[in-house]
C-alpha cells in the first residue's frame, strides 16, 4: 500500500510540473502574440499614416527635431492603437529600426530615462523573433522584433521592436503556481484517503477469510463459509474442500484404527487363553486366529492408508501398469506357465499410481494363483454409472455415500474405467463370495491370502469411489470386475 | 545348498535361519544391505532371500548391484503385503520370486527349492536315466522304482551335483556349499560320501551318474 501511495504522489507531482510548464509556455506565447499584434499595428500605422514626404527629412524625437538622420525617418500619429505606447513608462515600449541600424522612431512611452533600445540581431524580413531580456539593474522584459519591407515607402526595410515588462506575466505565473500547488496537495491527500478507504473496504472479505481460517485452526469452525465476492469464491470452495477432505481422511483413519483394535481383541484373547490351558496348543486354532488377525490388519491398513487427494488426480495410464505387473507375475509364477491375454486400450484412471498398482496387483496375483493355466485381462471405458453390486454392509452407510459423491465430485460420473480380470481356475463359490468380502478370511484353504488380497483391493478401490464385483468367468474360474473413476 | 539371508528383523532372521539349517541349507546371514552386498560378492551362493525394507542400502539397490556385478544366483524377495510397486521393481531389477509377510516357512523352503531347480534348468523336478530316477522336488532317489535309502548328507551332495549339471564341481566347492564355515574340513570326507553315493545309486557300475574328473572334481551326468 505504501508503494501505491508513493507512486501516486510522484505521479501527481509530475502532473503538476507538466501543468506548470504548459502554463508558463502558454503565458509566454500569449505575451509573444500580444506583442506581435502591437508590432503589426505599428506596421499598419506606418503604412497608412507615415508621411512619405517627411521621409528622409526629419528625425523626430520627444526632445524635438534633430539634425538630419542619414536614413528615412518616420512620422506616426500621436494616437496609436495601443494606449500604453503613448503613456510614458507604461511598461510597453516600441521603436523602429532601419536596415542600417539607426533608430527611425520610438514610442512616446519610451522615454530616454526609462529605457534604452537594446541592440539585437534583426530578424530576416517577414520574420519575428521573441526574446527574454534580463539586464542587471533593470526589470526583466520581453522583446519582440519584426522586420518588414514596405512597398508603399519605396521598399523600405524596417524592424519593429516591441518591449514589454515581464512583471504582469510573472505575477500571473506565480498566481497559477500557488493554485496548482494547493490543488496538487489537495488531490494527493484526497487520493490517499480514497486509496486507504478502497483497500480497507476491498480487503474486508480477505480479512474475513483470514479470521475464519484462524477459527479453523482453533477448532471453532469446520469450514470457512462461502459468502465471498466472486474473485475469492473459488479459493474459498477449494479451501473448504481441503478441510473437508482432511476431516474425512482423519475420520476414516480413526475408524479404521478403532475397528482394527476391536477386531484384534478377540483372536488375541482366544490365543492367550489357548496358551493357558494344560493341553498342547492346537495348531489349527493358532493358524486360524493368526490368519484372522492378519486379514483384519491388512484390511484396516488399506482402509486407513488409502488417501485419495482432494483435487482430481492426474490420470494414470493403466496399460503400462498391467504390463509391468504381468511381467513380474510371469517371473514369479514361471513354473506354472500361465498364458496371459491382456487387452487394454489407452485407459487412464484418476488415482495415485501406487494405489492403482496395489489394487491391480492384488487382483492379478489372485488370478495367477488360482488359474490352472489361463488368465485374461481386459481394460476399457464404461459409459454407464458405476453400480455397487457388492455393498460392504459392515461399513457405515456414510462411507458409501462419500464413495458415490466422490465419483460425482471428482470426475465426470459417466467416465468410469472398467478392468476385468478372469482366470480358468475353480472359481470362488457363491457362498464364499460374501464371506470373502466381509471378513477377508480364506475362501480356499489350499491357497493362502486370497480373501485378504481381494478385501484390500476393495478397500483401496472404494477410497477412490470405485467398486469391485465378482462373477463367474466363461473360462471356468472367477471374473473380477474393477471399476474406477476415469 | 548355500543360501544368503538378508533380513534386518532379528527374530524373523533367527527363525528362518534355524528352519533352513534344519532343512539342510548352509545359511549366511546379513542384517543390512551393506553386509548383504559384501557377502553376495564375496561368496558363492545357490540362492538368496532378501527383505526389501533394509537399513543401509535398501533391498532394491542391493539386488540391482548384485546383478550388475554378475551375481546370477536366484533371489527371492520378502515384502510387506501392500507394496506392489516395490515387488514389481524388485523383480524388474533382477529378483526371481517374491513372498509376502507373514509367510509359512514351508512355503519359503519350497520356493527356494523351486528357484534352485529353475536356475539349474530343470523344467520338471524329476530326472531320469535308465532305472535311476531323482525327484528333486520330493528329494528322493529311486532305483527301479524303489526308493533309495540315502542319508541327509548323501542326498545333499547328490542334490548339489544335480543342480550344477553342466559343469565340474570341485571338492572345495562342495565343502563350501554343504558345510557350515566352522566345520573342520577334511577333503577325504567328500570322497567317502561320493563313494557311498555311487555304490547306492549305481550298484552295477553301469550308469555312472557321477563322473570323476581327475584333478578337478565331479560331474553329474544323469
Amino acid at each position: 500500500m505504501a508503494t501505491t501511495a508513493i507512486a501516486l504522489c510522484l505521479f501527481l507531482l509530475a502532473t503538476g510540473w507538466i501543468w506548470e510548464r504548459l502554463f508558463t509556455t502558454s503565458v509566454r506565447a500569449s505575451a509573444e502574440e500580444q506583442m506581435l499584434i502591437v508590432a503589426r499595428g505599428l506596421v499598419d500605422a506606418t503604412r497608412k499614416d507615415a508621411d512619405p514626404a517627411a521621409l528622409g527629412r526629419t528625425y523626430v524625437s520627444e526632445a524635438g527635431p534633430r539634425e538630419r538622420a542619414p536614413g528615412p525617418s518616420i512620422l506616426l500619429p500621436d494616437e496609436l492603437g495601443e494606449p500604453r505606447l503613448s503613456r510614458p513608462n507604461s511598461g510597453l515600449y516600441a521603436y523602429i529600426e532601419t536596415a542600417d541600424g539607426s533608430l527611425a522612431w520610438r514610442s512616446p512611452s519610451m522615454t530616454i530615462t526609462s529605457v534604452a533600445a537594446v541592440p539585437n540581431p534583426r530578424p530576416p524580413p517577414g520574420d519575428s523573433r521573441f526574446h527574454k531580456i534580463e539586464i542587471d539593474g533593470t526589470e526583466p522584459r520581453f522583446l519582440l522584433g519584426y522586420t518588414v519591407i514596405l512597398e508603399e515607402l519605396e521598399d523600405l526595410e524596417l524592424t519593429f521592436w516591441v518591449l514589454n515588462d515581464q512583471a504582469p506575466f510573472s505575477a500571473e505565473i506565480r498566481e497559477f503556481r500557488r493554485s496548482l500547488v494547493a490543488g496538487v496537495i489537495a488531490a494527493t491527500l484526497l487520493l490517499i484517503v480514497l486509496q486507504l478507504g478502497t483497500l480497507r473496504w476491498g480487503l474486508r472479505p480477505l480479512r474475513r477469510m483470514a479470521e475464519r481460517v484462524r477459527g479453523l485452526h482453533a477448532g471453532q469452525r469446520g469450514d470457512i463459509g462461502e459468502d465471498y465476492p466472486a474473485e475469492l469464491a473459488q479459493l474459498a470452495r477449494t479451501l473448504n474442500r481441503f478441510v473437508a477432505h482432511e476431516l474425512e481422511s482423519r475420520e476414516r483413519y480413526r475408524r479404521a484404527m478403532g475397528d482394527l483394535a476391536h477386531s484384534l481383541k478377540t483372536p488375541l484373547a482366544v490365543l492367550k487363553n489357548a496358551l493357558t490351558t494344560p493341553d498342547r496348543p492346537d495348531k489349527t486354532l493358532f493358524d486360524d486366529q493368526l490368519d484372522r488377525m492378519e486379514a483384519t490388519v491388512s484390511r484396516q491398513l488399506s482402509r486407513a492408508a488409502a488417501m485419495p487427494p482432494v483435487l482430481p488426480h492426474e490420470p494414470v495410464p493403466v496399460t503400462p501398469l498391467l504390463e509391468r505387473l504381468c511381467r513380474a507375475l510371469d517371473k514369479a509364477y514361471a513354473e506354472k506357465h500361465v498364458d496371459v491375454d491382456v487387452r487394454a486400450g489407452d485407459v487412464r484412471v484418476r488415482a495415485d499410481e501406487r494405489d492403482v498398482m496395489d489394487v491391480l496387483g492384488n487382483l492379478l496375483e489372485n488370478a495367477y494363483k488360482y488359474s490352472h493355466s489361463k488368465v485374461r485381462v481386459a481394460a476399457g471405458k464404461d459409459n454407464r454409472h458405476a453400480t455397487r453390486a457388492f455393498g460392504r454392509k459392515s461399513s457405515a452407510p456414510r462411507e458409501e455415500a462419500i464413495g458415490l459423491d466422490a465419483i460425482a465430485a471428482r470426475s465426470n460420473p459417466c467416465e468410469v474405467v472398467q478392468i476385468v480380470i478372469e482366470d480358468d481356475g475353480d472359481g470362488i463359490p457363491e457362498s464364499a463370495k460374501q464371506y470373502v468380502f466381509e471378513r477377508g478370511a480364506r475362501a480356499d484353504t489350499a491357497h493362502s491370502g486370497h480373501g485378504i488380497g481381494l478385501a484390500s483391493a476393495v478397500e483401496l478401490a472404494s477410497a477412490y469411489g470405485g467398486t469391485v464385483e465378482l462373477a463367474d468367468s466363461d473360462l471356468g474360474g472367477a471374473r473380477v470386475i474393477l471399476k474406477m473413476p476415469a | 545348498m548355500r543360501v544368503l539371508l538378508v533380513e534386518d528383523e532379528m527374530l524373523l532372521r533367527a527363525q528362518v535361519d534355524k528352519y533352513l539349517r534344519d532343512a539342510g541349507f548352509v545359511v549366511d546371514m546379513a542384517s543390512n544391505g551393506e553386509k548383504g552386498l559384501y557377502f553376495g560378492l564375496e561368496f558363492d551362493y545357490d540362492v538368496a532371500v532378501i527383505d526389501l525394507g533394509l537399513p543401509k542400502m535398501n533391498g532394491i539397490d542391493l539386488i540391482s548391484e548384485l546383478r550388475k556385478q554378475n551375481r546370477a544366483f536366484p533371489i527371492l524377495i520378502l515384502t510387506a503385503r501392500r507394496d506392489w510397486q516395490d515387488k514389481v521393481t524388485g523383480l524388474e531389477v533382477g529378483a526371481d520370486d517374491y513372498l509376502t509377510k507373514p509367510f509359512h516357512l514351508e512355503e519359503l523352503k519350497a520356493r527356494l527349492d523351486a528357484l534352485i531347480r529353475r536356475a539349474a534348468g530343470y523344467a520338471s523336478p524329476v530326472v531320469e536315466k535308465g532305472p535311476l530316477s531323482l525327484d528333486l522336488g520330493a528329494k528322493e532317489a529311486r532305483l527301479h522304482g524303489d526308493p533309495l535309502e540315502l542319508t541327509a548328507f548323501e542326498y545333499r551332495v547328490l542334490e548339489y551335483l544335480a543342480m550344477n549339471p553342466a559343469r565340474v564341481v570341485s571338492k572345495a566347492e562342495l565343502t563350501e556349499h554343504l558345510y557350515e564355515q566352522d566345520f573342520d574340513r577334511d577333503s577325504n570326507v567328500i570322497e567317502v560320501f561320493i563313494g557311498r553315493l555311487r555304490r547306492k545309486l549305481d550298484p552295477d557300475g553301469t550308469l555312472k551318474p557321477i563322473r570323476t574328473i581327475r584333478g578337478a572334481g565331479y560331474r553329474f551326468s544323469l
